[in-house]
């Protein structure tokens, strides 16, 4: 039993903490909240040359190959920002959906690109019926001569504006399952666009008679839906740490301002209804990151029975993501009027939060699929 | 990280040595029933028996030094013997015994020589059975204002007051108390620690009657005495890290107690609540089919899941040598206040059957019935589920710079 990290992982954060603190201070996210990819090209370049997209691809299609613990590390010092941009969406779940479900040649074709930031490929699976089970995928896909004509909108879909490829989850006609589809976003007939609210970089994707050929279909058709489970069970742990980082800045930050907060002649964090809390925050944000890296652990182990793997990863889902909702609602609490003040910052979290509150299943969600996995 | 422990060739070896000795050691006829107050004083004596037999090979208290009668053995063999245990039911010791893991640690820390090579060997080898003495009837979470006296006369101490929320059933050899030396003292400067063996003359033990006694891990405690001390008589060498120096000894005693000692063990109640809810029948079906029912269940396994982690984090720490914060208070308050929960969704889940314990409707050996009492006493052992937040607002430097460090373990 060893909870702590590697060396080399220890290395990983402390190079991970540093490119937060030169590239993406407060003032950079803040500027780039009002941008609508998330990112500026210099930014995406530096983090690029430095593998952050490249992590879990396998060195043969140009990645590192990096364990999901090892990206884990990283990604929770992304979350610590929160660092926006669509990097979980492209390096992570991109990029595993690709590599569980396309074939050899589309592994070659994509997997490289994605490892260099040249490619963005996010997800187009939810609905206007919205869902994260497979009866939620309704859009159909037309067969044609030589391909297929696809026809519908997805909604809620994270970093569609900045994709360059869209995996579009489909029905295709004779074919029960889910069929994925590598559409270029510069197809005619595919519009994206974003929506508007207390949410970040999630948009509409519209699909108007849009021409794919037939080798656009990644694997084979019909199949797509059981390897794009595989991609979600390694890549929520990863969204997990993310927002681990998150709640472990938030914390931070407030426990500072505890501290420096005079009110009544006091540090505010003397009075107990303020510890509360903060209290509060620590027992959320510990209970995300041990749910999380245990249920990284399980899939990184190499002596994995499946014991119990896909209840640690609901479970961490469910943990992680009310944990991160909670404690941007602890920190507003203590920080009251300065809390909501962007240029503080606390408020990038909390949009944070919201955002991906639902996003690869909510608490609620992942609950369900714990009742379940643990067979009642 | 790895969350399991690994074991070596070695290891594995000694796993079959413990399986063999305990397949011939623990008796067959040893109950262990829900509620430890209804252990019989027959049973009583086979569980102090199978304590010697397992103090004598070293493996009551495997981490303890040899030096003093303990194993000497690494985290993972006491892992392995922990496993091996549970899986009789049984924990080190398997018996109430506050001596080895609260007394016997903190003298280890504080005691003189002398001290540990008088004390240390009985406890650790299960000779004796230790009783904590904390709380007094004016002095529960306020632990600094205990007024038991204990005055200088010649070599001894004389001891007189009162003791509450004690031990637990069939007695014990000696006592492990904090008393207060200097009553006119400044606060956390006027307390001591002795070792009152329990034959003293002047001691009266009366056990109180309580919804259910309660404590902070360990087996179950039996019930729980008042102990008076009238003139109690003690010599000056039992008193342990000095004269008033008491808050420094209780800082090592309450760090362990408040959870940062860690388990590894699973909570039983979990799965026998998930088997009782598949068995019990409601409209025809099973209630573990009912949607609501699921949303209960996985509510209760998420809150043991959360409490779980935090207790092997805790025993990693400790036995990993990491510094501890608010760690261990923590645990202690989340199971604190989880438990409440939980038992508030087995009483939604399984309706009335939660609350008897009746033979011939129970189907938990008692176990859900107890869990509805046992659940609302553990919110005070050990400080209650508030005093732990305080106490870690203080460690993670809440409202000012860290002050208050964990208590030394070691």
């Amino acid at each position: 039993m060893d909870l702590s990290l590697t060396e080399q992982q220890e290395l990983l954060k402390t190079t991970a903490r540093d490119f937060m603190e030169r590239e993406a201070s407060k003032d950079t996210l803040l500027e780039l909240e009002e941008t609508e990819s998330g990112y500026s090209d210099e930014l995406w370049q530096k983090a690029s040359d430095i593998g952050w997209l490249g992590m879990l691809v396998p060195e043969q299609y140009g990645g590192s190959g990096s364990s999901l613990t090892d990206a884990a590390v990283v990604y929770e010092q992304m979350g610590a920002g929160p660092l926006s941009g669509p990097f979980f969406s492209s390096g992570v779940l991109g990029a595993l959906t690709i590599l569980e479900a396309g074939t050899e040649e589309q592994r070659q074709r994509y997997l490289p690109s994605i490892a260099v930031g040249r490619e963005i490929a996010s997800l187009a699976l939810t609905e206007p019926d919205y869902g994260w089970g497979l009866d939620s995928v309704s859009m159909r896909a037309q067969p044609t001569d030589n391909g297929y004509v696809l026809s519908g909108t997805k909604l809620f879909v994270h970093d569609a504006a900045s994709a360059t490829t869209l995996i579009t989850a489909v029905r295709a006609r004779g074919h029960e399952g889910m069929t994925l589809m590598m559409v270029d976003a510069n197809t005619p007939g595919v519009s994206t666009r974003l929506l508007s609210g207390f949410m970040g970089w999630v948009g509409e994707v519209t699909y108007d008679s849009v021409e794919v050929s037939a080798d656009a279909v990644l694997g084979e058709p019909g199949a797509a839906w059981q390897p794009l489970q595989r991609a979600f069970q390694k890549a929520i742990p990863i969204l997990c740490a993310y927002q681990v980082g998150g709640s472990q800045a938030v914390f931070d930050m407030t426990l500072e301002y505890s501290r420096t907060r005079i009110q009544f002649g006091n540090p505010i964090g003397r009075f107990q209804r303020v510890q509360d809390h903060i209290v509060n925050i620590i027992n959320h944000l510990d209970a995300a990151r041990w749910t999380t890296y245990e249920a990284l652990w399980k899939l990184d182990s190499d002596r994995l029975t499946a014991n119990g793997l896909e209840t640690s990863i609901h479970l961490a889902k469910a943990v992680t993501t009310e944990g991160y909702y909670q404690a941007c609602n602890g920190a507003h609490e203590v920080h009251a009027g300065i809390g909501v003040m962007k240029d503080y910052g606390l408020t990038l979290h909390t949009q944070m939060s919201r955002t991906l509150y639902h996003y690869l299943g909510d608490p609620r969600f992942h609950r369900k699929r714990m009742a379940e996995t643990l067979d009642f | 990280m790895d969350f399991e422990p690994r074991y070596t060739e070695e290891q594995q070896t000694f796993r079959t040595e413990v399986r063999d000795w305990l397949k011939d050691n623990v008796p067959d006829d040893l109950a262990n029933p829900a509620d430890s107050a209804d252990t019989t004083y027959d049973d009583y004596l086979q569980y102090r028996a199978l304590g010697r037999d397992l103090g004598e090979k070293g493996w009551l208290w495997p981490t303890a030094p040899t030096e003093y009668g303990g194993g000497g053995l690494t985290i993972d063999h006491a892992i392995v013997l922990d496993e091996e245990l549970d899986e009789y039911s049984l924990s080190l010791p398997p018996y109430y015994d506050s001596g080895g893991r609260l007394g016997g640690a903190s003298i280890l820390v504080w005691g003189d020589d002398d001290q540990k090579e008088r004390f240390l060997p009985p406890i650790f080898k299960g000779e004796v059975r230790t009783w904590q003495l904390l709380t007094e009837p004016n002095a529960g979470s306020d632990l600094a204002g205990v007024q038991i006296s204990a005055v200088r006369d010649g070599d001894d101490y004389v001891i007189n007051g009162q003791k509450i929320f004690v031990g637990s059933s069939h007695g014990a050899e000696q006592y492990w108390t904090i008393t207060c030396t200097d009553p006119d003292g400044d606060r956390h400067q006027n307390l001591s620690w002795f070792i009152v063996p329990a034959e003293t003359p002047g001691l009266t033990v009366v056990p109180m009657d309580l919804l259910i006694a309660g404590g902070e891990g360990g087996a179950g405690t039996g019930h729980k005495n008042t102990i008076f001390f009238d003139n109690v008589r003690v010599p000056a060498s039992n008193l342990i890290g000095g004269e008033n120096n008491g808050w420094q000894v209780a800082t090592t005693h309450l760090e362990l107690e408040h959870g940062s000692g860690g388990t590894i063990r699973r909570n039983r109640l979990v799965d026998r609540l998930f088997d009782y809810a598949r068995e019990l029948k409601r409209d025809g079906q099973p209630i573990s089919k009912d949607p609501e029912v699921q949303e209960l269940l996985v509510d209760v396994f998420v809150e043991a899941e959360i409490s779980r982690l935090f207790g092997l984090r805790n025993y990693w720490m400790r036995h990993a040598h990491q510094k501890l914060a608010h760690e261990g208070p923590q645990s202690s308050y989340y199971r604190k206040t989880s438990g409440l929960r939980m038992g508030e969704a087995i009483l939604k889940i399984l309706g009335p059957y939660a609350l008897t314990d009746d033979p011939k409707w129970d189907k938990s050996d008692s176990h859900m019935e107890v869990f509805q009492r046992s659940s609302i006493v553990a919110l005070h052992p050990g400080g209650t589920a508030e005093i732990q937040k305080v106490i870690m607002s203080r460690r993670l430097g809440i409202g000012r710079q860290v002050r208050e460090q964990a208590g030394r373990l070691a």
